[in-house]
């Protein structure tokens, strides 16, 4: 069957510890095995922001019709930041922003994002963040942090990264999307148990659940596997697959 | 646009070489029962299944093997595997039961169970099991690798399996495999992009079997990823149900 596939968790670079590789051909072809038509990236590597984008951009140049453009930026050099996403949004199409709070050891609700929480309202922009609660005392993306942030920066749309990774963290990102309209939940993952596609889109709303892959640590095709072999209904499936993110991101629908 | 298929099936047999069954003491999973789990495996399009229980792991072989065997009673589609803790337990009882209960494999965890994964330790262990030509499975997280390498060369006539390689594990599992052709690799957890295509390339498709991890991981995915991969139908038969079936002489 023929749908839309957007791949709303994507990343390029290259991480040999773990075996990412961000090679442009193997890319595409691995998209195009697993059905995937379009692949959100960006790359969290680098302390200067704008590297990161700019290791995004020749992929998104050489395939405009594959790849849509994610910014990404760290409090750390606040003064980097907002120039940044004046830059990625302004200037190279971002269609997202990206952030990774375990790379600046403190919560997503720490008062030094603000500012880029305050820019991303303004704008009206989707956030997606990691969002990962395994044990207690891995705090610093649960996701029951997001939705104050989703209250008081409500013009942002907010995206929960692995919709909390595990079980514990599942639990708590149904019940940070069922408390704000606003917040959607991403299902890539190496570690999601059995039933976790049905507990999301049963809890969340077939609506608010995205598909991602974390392409190219994992690859697209199984965790499109997780979507199709669910037992959810076909039309959630296709929602689920791409037409919300399409929805989410404002992209065409060629279907 | 994505050509994706909303109503998969595996188009091979399917024998799952890494399930576990029953009720966690730890934590809430979402399948902990055999009805469950059966009816997954109905819909994933898996006739049988290697099972343990982690019981047998966590606390005592000989108890969590007896919960695993009660649990099971009456499915031949859920096939028994035990666990056994080879610095502990009286070898000649679990062969016993093991012959009672037909079971061809075992599974260890030497991490975990704190004892070294060494001759001097496990000679005896691999005596026997090279006696009964009882091949053992064993998760990567379990394994240390230079200690494996250098007690698995040393035993040729054994046969082990490297379970829920994950990609913590990219930068040794593949090496391991090659310089070790009686060790085969479990696939519950290769994610990574073009995995079994790297593998089946690196040390052929005979000693690659499909597992799910099931209920940690969801049974289907792993299929779906495989069905997708560009393999052969020999190749896809052998990985989704033929060397597990052949490694346990049950074809």
């Amino acid at each position: 069957m023929k749908t839309p596939v957007v791949d709303f968790h994507a990343h390029v670079g290259r991480w040999g510890s773990f075996g990412m590789a961000d090679d442009l051909e193997t890319y595409l072809r691995v998209m195009d095995a697993a059905g995937v038509d379009i692949s959100c990236i960006n790359c969290i590597f680098y302390g200067e922001a704008h590297r990161n984008l700019d290791s995004v951009m020749p992929f998104v140049k050489k395939h405009p019709d594959r790849f849509v453009p994610v910014a990404y930026v760290t409090p750390r050099y606040l003064q980097d930041a907002i120039p940044e996403l004046e830059r990625a949004f302004g200037k190279l199409g971002a269609r997202f922003l990206k952030l990774y709070p375990t790379y600046l050891g403190k919560p997503i609700d720490d008062p030094s994002y603000f500012p880029i929480f305050e820019w991303a309202n303004d704008h009206g922009i989707v956030i997606m963040s990691h969002s990962s609660f395994f044990f207690e005392g891995d705090t610093l993306t649960m996701p029951r942090l997001f939705p104050a942030l989703a209250k008081r920066f409500n013009k942002v749309r907010w995206v929960l990264g692995h919709s909390g990774n595990n079980m514990n963290g599942q639990a708590q990102a149904v019940a940070a999307a069922r408390e704000c309209d606003n917040i959607y939940l991403e299902t890539c993952t190496s570690m999601a148990e059995a039933g976790t596609i049905e507990f999301l889109v049963n809890g969340a709303g077939e609506d608010r659940v995205l598909y991602g892959s974390d392409m190219p640590l994992l690859d697209a095709r199984n965790q499109v596997g997780r979507i199709v072999t669910a037992d959810i209904s076909d039309e959630a499936k296709k929602k689920v697959l791409g037409l919300n993110a399409i929805k989410l991101l404002g992209l065409k629908n060629k279907s | 646009m994505g050509k994706v298929d909303l109503d998969f099936k595996p188009s091979v047999p399917v024998f799952d070489a890494c399930i576990t069954v029953g009720r966690r003491y730890d934590r809430y999973i979402r399948v902990d029962n055999v009805a469950d789990t059966l009816a997954t495996m109905d819909r994933a399009g898996v006739q049988r299944a290697l099972a343990y229980t982690p019981h047998a792991l966590d606390f005592d072989s000989v108890e969590g093997n007896s919960y695993l065997m009660e649990m099971i009673k009456g499915q031949p589609r859920l096939v028994p595997q035990f666990a056994v803790n080879p610095s502990f337990d009286d070898l000649p009882l679990m062969a016993k039961s093991m012959k009672q209960h037909g079971v061809r494999s075992l599974r260890i965890a030497p991490k975990f169970q704190r004892y070294p994964f060494r001759e001097w330790v496990l000679g005896p262990f691999f005596d026997w099991l090279e006696a009964n030509r009882t091949p053992v499975w064993v998760a990567a997280e379990e394994i240390d690798p230079s200690e494996f390498h250098a007690t698995v060369s040393g035993r040729p006539g054994l046969r082990f399996v490297m379970s829920q390689v994950h990609f913590m594990h990219e930068t040794w599992a593949v090496p391991l495999l090659m310089s070790l052709p009686n060790v085969s690799i479990e696939v519950s957890r290769m994610l990574q992009p073009n995995s079994f295509n790297k593998l089946i390339d690196a040390i052929g498709a005979e000693r690659v079997m499909f597992g799910s991890r099931f209920p940690d991981s969801a049974m289907a995915p792993q299929l779906y990823y495989l069905h997708r991969s560009g393999l052969s139908q020999s190749q896809l038969q052998a990985v989704c149900a033929g060397n597990l079936g052949r490694l346990l002489g049950k074809g």
